[in-house]
């Protein structure tokens, strides 16, 4: 019996709930969207349900840096974030891409902070004219 | 000459006229002669002789009145020439005046095209300059970024490490926040 089609937000409020409720989503997430053939937007729901966390004071955080990150770092980038989007937690993603010669690029569902020098150098390229 | 005084001497006996040596019956005839030649004269030849003195008068005031009427017809074409010649004068003048106006303004009018098309080369020439100056403006400008660029990438690559970057990230994170 086919069911109607839910919405991507209503999804992500559903397991965004769960999740704060401190159940496992990973397997009710994967079943559902095997289930309703919704696989290709698995990305776009996951970031849907961060955002749905986001409201819900839980922050997830992709940070991006061209060294590992010491603790003290990531302290001061999750009291940063805390302090800007006024959650109550915070989670980072590290992630090591030397390619950006130095600096750390932050990206929450909703924003997007490039302080890296491979951006800066990539701005003053865009600003030849 | 002697003769006539003799005839007076010898007749002065008899009547005056005996004694002229007129004859009366002679004088008579001679004066009947007169009349007739009179009225021969003034019947058929007078009135020709008249004629042709009127016709001959006539024709003279003809050619008189023919040569004032060519005078005048003369004088007149005389006039009408130098009214033509002075016409023609005028409108010579005129065409003179006009030719040397167009003559003038022609000129005018070739010195303004050649000033403006002068003036403009001058402005295309210093546009295009301005144009070239502000490309090679740019492309030093481009070529200045991409050179810096380059260049603190090859720096910057070798002088960070873990420490620069620990402080570049807490003053992104400080600047931002």
């Amino acid at each position: 019996m086919a069911t109607a089609k839910l919405s991507r937000r209503k999804i992500a409020a559903y397991f965004a709930d769960e999740v704060v409720a401190g159940r496992s989503v990973v397997k009710p997430l994967a079943a559902y969207l095997i289930e309703s053939k919704r696989i290709r937007e698995q990305g776009l729901i996951v970031r849907d349900i961060e955002a749905a966390l986001a409201d819900r004071g839980i922050l997830f955080a992709d940070v991006t840096s061209s060294y590992n990150l010491a603790d003290d770092t990531k302290k001061a980038i999750q009291d940063y974030l805390k302090d800007k989007t006024k959650v109550k937690d915070v989670h980072l993603r590290t992630d090591v891409d030397e390619s950006l010669l130095g600096g750390v690029r932050i990206e929450t569902p909703d924003q997007r902070l490039d302080a890296t020098l491979r951006h800066r150098l990539n701005q003053l390229t865009a600003s030849k004219i | 000459m002697i003769y006539p005084l003799q005839q007076f001497g010898a007749s002065s006996s008899g009547d005056v006229f005996s004694a002229l040596g007129i004859d009366g019956q002679m004088l008579l005839i001679q004066g009947l002669a007169f009349l007739v030649l009179i009225y021969v004269l003034n019947r058929w030849v007078f009135p020709v002789l008249m004629k042709a003195v009127d016709d001959r008068q006539e024709a003279i005031e003809a050619g008189t009145k023919a040569a004032e009427a060519a005078e005048k017809k003369a004088e007149e074409a005389q006039e009408e020439v130098q009214r033509a010649l002075k016409e023609a004068r005028a409108e010579a003048k005129d065409i003179v005046t006009t030719a040397k106006d167009e003559a003038n303004a022609m000129i005018a009018s070739s010195e303004d095209k050649a000033k403006s098309r002068a003036e403009k080369i001058v402005k295309d020439a210093h546009e295009q300059l301005e144009k070239d100056v502000i490309a090679a403006r740019k492309t030093l400008h481009n070529d200045t970024i991409e050179l810096v660029a380059l260049a603190t990438e090859k720096v910057v690559g070798k002088t960070v490490n873990k420490d620069i970057d620990k402080k570049i990230i807490a003053s992104a994170v400080k600047e931002e926040a």
